[in-house]
């Protein structure tokens, strides 16, 4: 009863368009001051010890990160090196395009984040090249969104935060399915480039896929740094995060010298205003969690799946369908910071590994931002080719496909998250 | 004017947090590892520092950046909410969900400033003041430390009175301006365009594009797909009022160039 009257409460209160994180807290104030003796003070406190956690604190410094390199020259060389390694097979720049992004996704967390960077330079040089705007767009919306599968990942932090997963694990758990992702994409690309016989770039030779390499090598450096890092026990995930920040601003500013000092500023303030955004929905998202586990809300969900004798593959199908559904509404970080909590404990019950169910919402969220209304995606890549939202979402969908099929490849099979983690003895 | 101030306080809090925090943990890491290095002279001097307060001061900096970067997040149109139904009503019905989702915004941030004032009141700020001022203070409670640091926790915690406060005047402030003027804080209006070129703006925001993720305002047509109904007015040669009505200005910014 108490779970259906928050649970119809904020869904009301998300769809008149508040922010979620008000949504949330309102849904939390009312059920306080109505239904439970809770007191106020506590919640109070929460909303201050909720991201007073060491390990949040990673989720500003990769947008930071991310941010420097934005504007780094780190994106032009590494589609530089792309082109230079696939260029001359059928797909051209649109295979580079999936490459690029792959290795872009390696220093950046986000996915709207890539498709800005590698898609802002290399979009309008493949319709130079004689490509299709459509196809081109299709490219690089859907392989933007390998940001977040391919460590470091923004969403797997939240997940983490969520559920006190391991975030080195995850991001481990993250590299072959991401690996696997970028090939699907890349297959898809090559197919349909050779069905319709899109143009081919000249084969670069060695000499200058070494050029290619050398002048990449800097921002290619930070994957080192990050992975290399927080496997090796180096650093802890969130050190590996500033880090990462402070390399990719002296890459930026120092190296490639994209940025100058007075830019510094303006980069600062717009990381913090996303970060700040993104944890404040945290801190509501914390509040909430802790009036449902209040309730028992999971538990008693749990125990009824359990019950009612539904098993992994039901849960799992029924899972990966409220978030198709959710990722209709929301952005991945809300939905993450709502839904994991819930279906964290059923999958636990059911012997679901933590690491694989991660995985899974991860790559859910990933299609989510590659269709409408919300794909986040989308709306950057109509921000640069000027497409309508129509327009793209028939632009996207055989990658979308293969996505989806993709999809149920990582549900069903747990061994392509697991495998890595495990060969390296972090689960 | 005062206003001003404010805004420009604001920003350079939140980017000094930012900016402060990133450098502390790298020279902790970084003190971390030199001092494993064995340099005659520098390893004795950095083994006389100790960076074990860097964690809980990265935190509490991360936490006001959070409280305050919130706050000016409502000025800069940055909350993300579910806006896929509202953006396709109609200009009035829509204008009405924004204002109540502002207000909810103000009411909310209002109630937790209120109970965060309360909760360091109580827990030490009372006590600090009456000492200050040199007051009897009774059997009032002094208040935690943090554990590291050993600030007092009031301090710390002070930063969501205060940060709520100034949310809860911005959510006011962007709703007086909405029914003024129909205008929505969202600053992706020119940045679209700013896409343009080969390397993007330095302040490019991927949470401010004209996605269903932010409310609409009246002034503004939308980037992406037009709604059903200003379709078709559109193909009927007639503009949708917000694209008009944003053309007639451009047409009068354009005027006053010489």
């Amino acid at each position: 009863m108490n779970a259906m009257v928050i649970f119809g409460l904020l869904a009301i209160l998300m769809l008149t368009g508040m922010p979620i994180s008000i949504s949330l807290g309102l849904t939390v104030l009312t059920f306080l001051f109505t239904m439970t003796q809770v007191p106020l003070e506590s919640v109070a406190l929460k909303l201050f010890t909720g991201i007073e956690k060491f390990e949040i604190m990673a989720i500003p410094f990769f947008i930071l990160a991310g941010n420097f390199l934005t504007h780094g020259g780190v994106a032009k060389r590494m589609i530089n090196f792309a082109t230079s390694m696939v260029g001359h097979w059928y797909g051209g720049l649109g295979l580079a395009g999936v490459l690029a992004c792959a290795l872009f996704a390696a220093v950046s967390g986000s996915s709207p984040a890539t498709v800005v960077a590698i898609g802002s330079i290399l979009l309008p040089a493949m319709v130079k090249a004689g490509f299709p705007n459509k196809f081109g767009a299709g490219v690089i919306s859907t392989s933007g969104a390998l940001g977040i599968l391919i460590p470091p990942s923004i969403v797997m932090v939240m997940y983490s935060v969520a559920t006190n997963t391991s975030v080195g694990a995850l991001f481990m758990a993250g590299v072959i399915p991401g690996l696997a992702l970028a090939a699907t994409l890349g297959g898809v690309t090559w197919y349909r480039a050779r069905k319709f016989n899109y143009p081919r770039q000249p084969k670069a030779t060695w000499g200058e896929r070494w050029k290619a390499f050398r002048a990449s090598v800097w921002g290619l450096l930070l994957i080192v740094v990050v992975m290399g890092g927080i496997y090796t026990g180096i650093f802890t995930p969130t050190e590996a995060a500033a880090m990462s920040a402070v390399y990719a601003f002296i890459c930026a500013v120092f190296i490639y010298r994209d940025l100058g000092m007075k830019d510094v500023p303006k980069v600062l303030l717009n990381s913090a205003n996303m970060s700040a955004m993104l944890l404040y929905i945290i801190t509501n998202a914390v509040l909430f969690s802790f009036i449902m586990t209040n309730e028992n809300i999971p538990q008693a969900l749990a125990d009824w799946m359990l019950g009612n004798g539904l098993g992994m593959i039901t849960f799992l199908l029924a899972v990966n369908v409220i978030l198709l559904l959710a990722g209709n509404f929301m952005e991945p970080s809300s939905i993450v910071l709502i839904f994991a909590p819930i279906l964290f404990p059923v999958a636990i019950a059911l012997g679901i590994h933590p690491v694989h169910f991660g995985i899974l919402m991860v790559v859910n969220m990933e299609v989510g931002m590659c269709h409408p209304p919300v794909g986040l995606n989308l709306y950057v890549a109509s921000g640069i080719t000027k497409m309508g939202i129509t327009e793209l979402t028939v632009a996207v969908w055989p990658w979308l496909l293969s996505m989806l099929c993709f999809l149920m490849v990582v549900t069903y099979w747990p061994g392509l998250s697991l495998w890595l983690p495990q060969q390296l003895g972090m689960l | 004017m005062i206003n001003k101030a404010l805004n420009h306080l604001e920003e350079l809090l939140v980017t000094f947090l930012m900016g402060a925090a990133t450098l502390i943990i790298f020279v902790s890491v970084a003190h971390r590892y030199m001092a494993g290095v064995d340099i005659p002279g520098l390893q004795d001097w950095l083994l006389t520092l100790d960076f074990g307060w860097a964690q809980e001061l990265c935190i509490i900096m991360f936490v006001w950046m959070a409280k305050f970067g919130a706050a000016y997040g409502v000025r800069t149109g940055i909350h993300v909410g579910v806006d896929v139904l509202i953006n396709r009503l109609d200009d009035r019905m829509r204008g009405k969900f924004i204002v109540f989702g502002l207000l909810a915004g103000a009411t909310f941030t209002g109630i937790v400033a209120t109970l965060g004032a309360h909760f360091v009141w109580e827990n030490g700020a009372h006590y600090a003041f009456f000492k200050f001022l040199g007051m009897e203070m009774g059997d009032l409670y002094e208040g935690p430390t943090t554990p590291d640091l050993e600030w007092p926790t009031w301090i710390v915690y002070s930063a969501i009175p205060l940060g709520s406060s100034l949310m809860c005047f911005r959510f006011l402030q962007v709703c007086v301006s909405f029914i003024r003027t129909g205008e929505l804080p969202h600053h992706d209006h020119g940045h679209v365009d700013g896409l343009e070129e080969e390397v993007p703006p330095t302040d490019v925001d991927f949470y401010g594009m004209d996605d269903n993720l932010h409310m609409h305002d009246l002034k503004h047509p939308m980037v992406g797909d037009r709604r059903s109904g200003e379709d078709r007015r559109h193909e009927a040669g007639e503009k949708p009022d917000g694209e008009r009505r944003h053309d007639e200005r451009r047409k009068g910014d354009e005027g006053d160039q010489p």
